[in-house]
């Protein structure tokens, strides 16, 4: 085993890795950037050395040769799968703990890999005219779904041919067309391989990682919940096959697409390195009992030791889902949150991985995901129901998570019966799984709210609403309306009505029946407002703010000229709709522009005046009439990837 | 004897919460019909959530105005006053209840509102007005406008509380018409309501009465002209609602140090570092307050010991009694309530001249040493007799009255009983300008006892007729004397003295101890100055 090995990565998969290098008595390096500098992994490693970004090959390298480390575990991710990187380590002698750069390098591209697959008599996706119906016609050069085209009869065929010909040449001045069968209803289903440098390749059963989002897992599980043992025989051994075909070593898998109505499976692709959702793995496949870790095996491997077990000895027991924690506002169009992570909870029934702390800065310069919630069950529908209460005790407040959205979908009737494929969020689930209401959330903010701002020290003016010979007044709190709190004195009252019954509240967390239901949330009560999260889902109720538009409180769409000037410019048109702070116009005077910003959202009913106009001191400018409508503004657009690991993490 | 208490209680629950409801129904109905809040809502949202609020005075008008046997037409004067806390501080709120005659002044909306403004004087608190009122009640202009204790007051208060830093605030929430519009415009900072409140010095009738202008009264004088244009009020806002917070804002921003708060109080700048010495933690009586509805027995005439009752009002039950064995008919001893130091003075028996030789020993004690007074006033008056008036009672109860009216501690008066005749002096009455004076529900206040007035009177009465040699039937004389002791009965009610704002409130026992901390707590923002006494006659 090595003294030193060097983990080239950050966030949760670095201190995975470092933890069991520590279990394991193998000193640890850190690389870190400057925005990582005090970062968990950092803290957690033995050593640490400074990098000018995780992609830098010569860099890491040099911080692997300058800290001793002997070996470089690469996480996933960054370099994990960059053959230069492999070589730039092999050149400096540094031991990388994955396979070969040149299997990297055969499996990276997708040609290849696909004649390797067929050469180990692993199926693939069927291509050419041979494929039958539903085909898909994509541009041979293309990407970004210009020039594809679904044809699902003989009929549609040659148009079909013709038109996507058509768009890959004008965007890619290119008319090759490829055509391959096309699944309408696919599982996503992989199979984790482990080799060593002796020959013996195995591999931990499969993985089930459907339910993706724009290509984005969500939600994996181990074992698959829809194949027979007789597929699941057929896929692990052709994964097997392949890895042995490749002369693979270390951790892999070996991606396949599940056709539900026909049950035939083809490779997709292989990644050479660990998976985000190795755990469950880690959580199903034992061997004597116990389970695995990885990333030691990894480990071992990497330092020529022979797998200490056969096929034979590993045993599929019960059933393991993770879900992913991303920064990301799923109900409000699944865009990339940041911000600071103020309260940050774990359920204390599930293994988190993660390296979110309180009060932890997330930017979107990395990857949006804030950790994984593993749980492991007797069957699939135990751990199901273990995920959801596990996605129930997870918090994050400061910014909003996917938690909420996880703990939905887990909860679905589609997730429960197993029939989400991996285009169902994106197409039939779009919308599916709705956003929670915030009446309860609302309540318990209120219930929270109202103890904290009327705690305190003993006081004759101590906020117990006490009144001169009658009932203490209630205690309205101000969210983002105003809420009715009544309490006595042994947690119980209403709020608007409602009666609470509180069973705890402490650290932020409170338990209590609302209107007779059982519920928690953790709750943050501050000067702006109110912070909950209730069922991983997260909710801000603002204080209304009295200044914070003075505008408005005129209530009035009219401008009036502030000063006697000179209309320099006049933007809009009478019946032109304007969204509130539009510049209308502009007018100078004493020497200053001013920009004439729209007071209201609405149309404009009154252009007073052209540009190079005098105007007098309160002469009116414009009028916009508010719309009775309130505009859209639903969000639109996906979740940019920011990663600088690039690509999805699978 | 617990039953007769809790009877008188129950019967002042009643009474507060017929008068909390303010105006009839469809005066509220309209009231809300207009998208205002009531009064007592307004009070509520303008605090700070679950803020304690001592109202003073609930009761006032009570009977004194229209059908004396009909629901009362004025409740609470139609003005609501008090002491609550707004952005942690306390403050003096005066709310006029629109629903009540239109917020117009009575002659004691006027006493009501003056004596607010004293509350915030003497105890250096901010003023928050929330102003809906049609100013002056037209039809008894002559006991509300003219004299120096009348309408022009409130504006000589406003000037001169803001001369000595005490923040003035208004929210226009209603009309402000006539004198009242002054209101607004005499604060330091205020806001309006937009199409709802409304300021001017003559409405729309008066305008074209006096000059054929027809303008409306939002043109006249509503939000947007005063915030735009005329510069009235500092601040527009959309509704009720938001004028509060806009006023809590505002509380918000005065100083730290423009008046201590009460939890940080130290000194309070004073130079004889009196009162605002920081209060020692709290701590409850041993023996339930609620006893107090069992120890005091409801007819005056019982006597039973006063320290039963001290018992039930100070920290920790603790009494450190001064002179426990001399003058036995007032205890005197320091305690604490709420924290703070008090010296207690409590009747337990008629006055002699130990007793008030005594008190105004202890009473210059309390102002050597900064402690504020807190009076148990249960009280028939004055030892009177031969021996007595020769043994000089009167000069040492001149010696109790000197002590009392030249304290400059802050002084907390509280009828547990009755308070008859001089007795009422020397412990502490009205006149003698208690901070704050509370009654219990079965106090008596009357020059003398009803009784003893209508013997007085019957004997002077039999000695003029005896001297004409006519004669006075024991049926005549009893025919003579029950209308006398009907009206002192029915003048001696505590219903009665807290219509007229004799006090600031009848209070439920049981709430004797927190109320005697609010008003600890709300004197504790003023310095308390050198004391200095007039001549004792010895």
């Amino acid at each position: 085993m090595f003294e030193s090995v060097l983990v080239a990565n950050r966030g949760e998969i670095a201190l995975r890795v470092i933890r069991t290098c520590r279990r394991l008595g193998v000193r640890s390096v850190a690389v870190f950037t400057d925005l990582d500098a005090s970062a968990p992994h950092v803290r957690e490693a033995d050593d640490a050395v400074r990098v000018p970004s995780y992609l830098d090959v010569d860099a890491v390298v040099q911080a692997a040769l300058d800290t001793g480390a002997e070996a470089v575990h690469p996480g996933y991710g960054f370099l994990s799968e960059r053959s230069p990187f492999a070589r730039a380590l092999e050149k400096a002698g540094v031991v990388l703990v994955g396979p070969s750069a040149d299997v990297m390098d055969a499996m990276g591209r997708k040609d290849a890999a696909r004649e390797i697959a067929v050469g180990a008599g692993v199926p693939v996706v069927p291509r050419g005219e041979d494929a039958g119906f539903p085909i898909l016609v994509k541009a041979a050069a293309g990407g970004g779904g210009k020039g594809m085209r679904i044809v699902r009869s003989a009929g549609e065929h040659d148009e079909a041919v013709a038109a996507a010909r058509r768009e890959a040449l004008s965007a890619f001045g290119d008319d090759t067309i490829l055509v391959e069968k096309y699944v309408e209803r696919g599982r996503h289903i992989e199979v984790q391989v482990l080799a060593d440098t002796h020959g013996s390749v195995l591999h931990l059963f499969e993985r089930d990682c459907s339910t993706q989002r724009r290509h984005q897992k969500v939600l994996e599980e181990a074992p698959a919940p829809t194949i027979d043992a007789g597929q699941r025989e057929a896929i692990t051994s052709a994964a097997v096959a392949l890895a042995r075909q490749v002369g693979y070593t270390n951790a892999g898998t070996v991606e396949f697409l599940l056709d539900e109505s026909s049950g035939e499976f083809y490779f997709l692709e292989m990644n050479t390195r660990l998976q985000v959702e190795h755990p469950v793995t880690e959580l199903v496949a034992l061997v004597a009992g116990r389970s695995l870790d990885l990333v030691e095996h990894q480990l071992r491997v990497a330092a020529g030791e022979p797998l200490s077990f056969t096929q034979d000895d590993v045993v599929l027991t019960g059933h393991a889902i993770e879900a992913r924690i991303y920064a990301e506002d799923s109900f409000g169009g699944f865009l990339p949150q940041a911000g600071r992570a103020e309260i940050v909870r774990w359920s204390p029934h599930a293994r988190n991985d993660h390296a979110l702390e309180d009060g932890q800065v997330i930017s979107t310069s990395y990857d949006p995901m804030l950790g994984k919630v593993i749980v492991h069950g007797e069957t699939r529908e135990a751990a199901r129901q273990a995920l959801v209460r596990a996605l129930d005790e997870t918090a994050v407040l400061g910014l909003t998570t996917n938690t909420g959205f996880l703990r939905a979908l887990v909860a679905s009737d589609e997730f429960r019966d197993a029939t989400i494929h991996t285009a169902w969020l994106d197409h039939e689930g779009a919308g599916r799984i709705e956003a929670p209401t915030d009446d309860v959330p609302r309540t318990l903010a209120a219930w929270v709210d109202g103890a904290v701002l009327t705690g305190g020290d003993p006081h004759p003016f101590q906020l117990d609403g006490w009144r001169h010979g009658g009932t203490p007044a209630p205690v309205v709190v101000d969210l983002d309306r105003a809420v009715t709190v009544v309490r006595d004195g042994a947690g119980r009252g209403t709020v608007d009505g409602v009666p609470v019954a509180q069973v705890s509240a402490a650290y932020h967390k409170v338990v209590a029946f609302v209107d007779g239901r059982r519920e928690e949330a953790v709750v943050n009560s501050g000067a702006h407002g109110v912070e909950v999260v209730h069922r991983g889902q997260r909710f801000v109720f603002t204080r209304p703010d009295p200044f914070a538009d003075p505008a408005a409180a005129a209530g009035d769409g009219t401008l009036l000229a502030p000063m006697p000037g000179t209309v320099l410019d006049v933007r809009v048109a009478e019946g032109q709709q304007v969204a509130e702070g539009d510049v209308l116009g502009v007018m100078e005077a004493m020497k200053m522009e001013l920009s004439l910003k729209a007071p209201v959202a609405g149309t404009v009913t009154v252009v007073g005046a052209a540009a190079g106009d005098q105007v007098a001191l309160g002469a009116t400018l414009f009028v916009v009439t508010a719309d009775l409508s309130e505009p859209e503004t639903a969000p639109t657009g996906s979740p940019s990837d920011n990663s600088a690991a690039g690509g999805p993490h699978a | 004897m617990a039953e007769e208490m809790k009877l008188l209680v129950d019967e002042l629950r009643e009474r507060l919460a017929v008068a909390r409801q303010g105006g009839s129904e469809s005066a509220r109905r309209k009231h809300l019909d207009r998208g205002k809040l009531l009064v007592r809502d307004r009070v509520d949202r303008l605090l700070d959530p679950g803020s304690p609020f001592l109202e003073l005075s609930p009761l006032a008008a009570t009977g004194m105005y229209g059908d004396p046997d009909g629901p009362d037409t004025v409740p609470s004067a139609g003005i609501v006053t008090g002491i609550g806390r707004v952005s942690g501080r306390e403050c003096v709120v005066v709310a006029n209840d629109a629903t009540v005659k239109g917020g117009t002044y009575y002659p004691v909306t006027v006493k009501k509102h003056l004596r607010a403004q004293e509350v915030a004087r003497v105890n250096r608190l901010p003023c928050l007005y929330l102003v809906d009122s049609g100013g002056a009640f037209l039809p008894m202009q002559d006991d509300v406008f003219p004299d120096k204790e009348h309408f022009g007051r409130i504006f000589f208060n406003q000037a001169n509380l803001s001369a000595q830093g005490i923040p003035q605030i208004a929210a226009v929430m209603g009309s402000c018409t006539a004198g009242g519009a002054y209101v607004p415009a005499m604060s330091d900072e205020s806001v309006i309501v937009k199409e709802q409140g409304t300021i001017f010095l003559g409405g729309p009738p008066l305008v074209k009465a006096a000059t054929g202008e027809v303008v409306t009264a939002e043109d006249l004088g509503g939000g947007d002209v005063h915030a735009r244009k005329s510069g009235v009020v500092d601040h527009l806002a959309d509704d009720d609602a938001h004028a509060l917070r806009i006023v809590r804002s505002i509380v918000d921003t005065f100083g730290r140090d423009m008046v201590s708060t009460s939890s940080t109080t130290a000194g309070g700048g004073s130079a004889t570092g009196g009162v605002g010495a920081t209060p020692a933690v709290p701590e409850e009586p041993l023996e339930d307050p609620e006893g107090l509805y069992d120890v005091v027995p409801t007819d005056s005439r019982t006597p039973y010991d006063v320290r039963e009752v001290i018992r039930r009002v100070v920290d920790a039950s603790r009494f450190h009694e001064f002179k426990a064995l001399y003058g036995e008919t007032l205890v005197c001893g320091f305690a604490r309530i709420w924290g703070h130091d008090v010296g207690i003075v409590a009747n337990n028996g008629i006055l002699f001249s130990e007793s008030s030789l005594k008190g105004a020993h202890f009473i210059e004690l309390c102002n050597q040493r900064g402690i504020p007074l807190v009076f148990l006033q249960n009280i028939t008056g004055f030892m009177v007799g031969r021996k007595y008036e020769n043994g000089g009672i009167a000069r040492d109860g001149a010696k109790l009255v000197t002590a009392v009216a030249c304290s400059v501690v802050p002084k907390f008066t509280v009828v547990i009983g009755g308070s008859f005749g001089a007795g009422n002096y020397g412990m502490c009455g009205r006149a003698f300008d208690p901070r704050f004076l509370w009654m219990w529900p079965n106090a008596r206040i009357s020059v003398m006892g009803g009784e003893q007035a209508a013997s007085v009177l019957a004997t002077v009465r039999r000695d003029g007729l005896e001297a004409r040699g006519e004669d006075w039937s024991t049926d005549d004389e009893e025919a003579f004397k029950a209308p006398i002791r009907e009206q002192y009965e029915h003048q001696g009610s505590p219903y009665y003295s807290t219509a007229r704002l004799w006090d600031d409130g009848v209070i439920d026992p049981v709430d004797t101890r927190r109320v005697l901390g609010m008003g600890l707590a709300a004197a504790a923002h003023a310095p308390v100055p050198e004391p200095s006494y007039g001549v004792f006659r010895m």
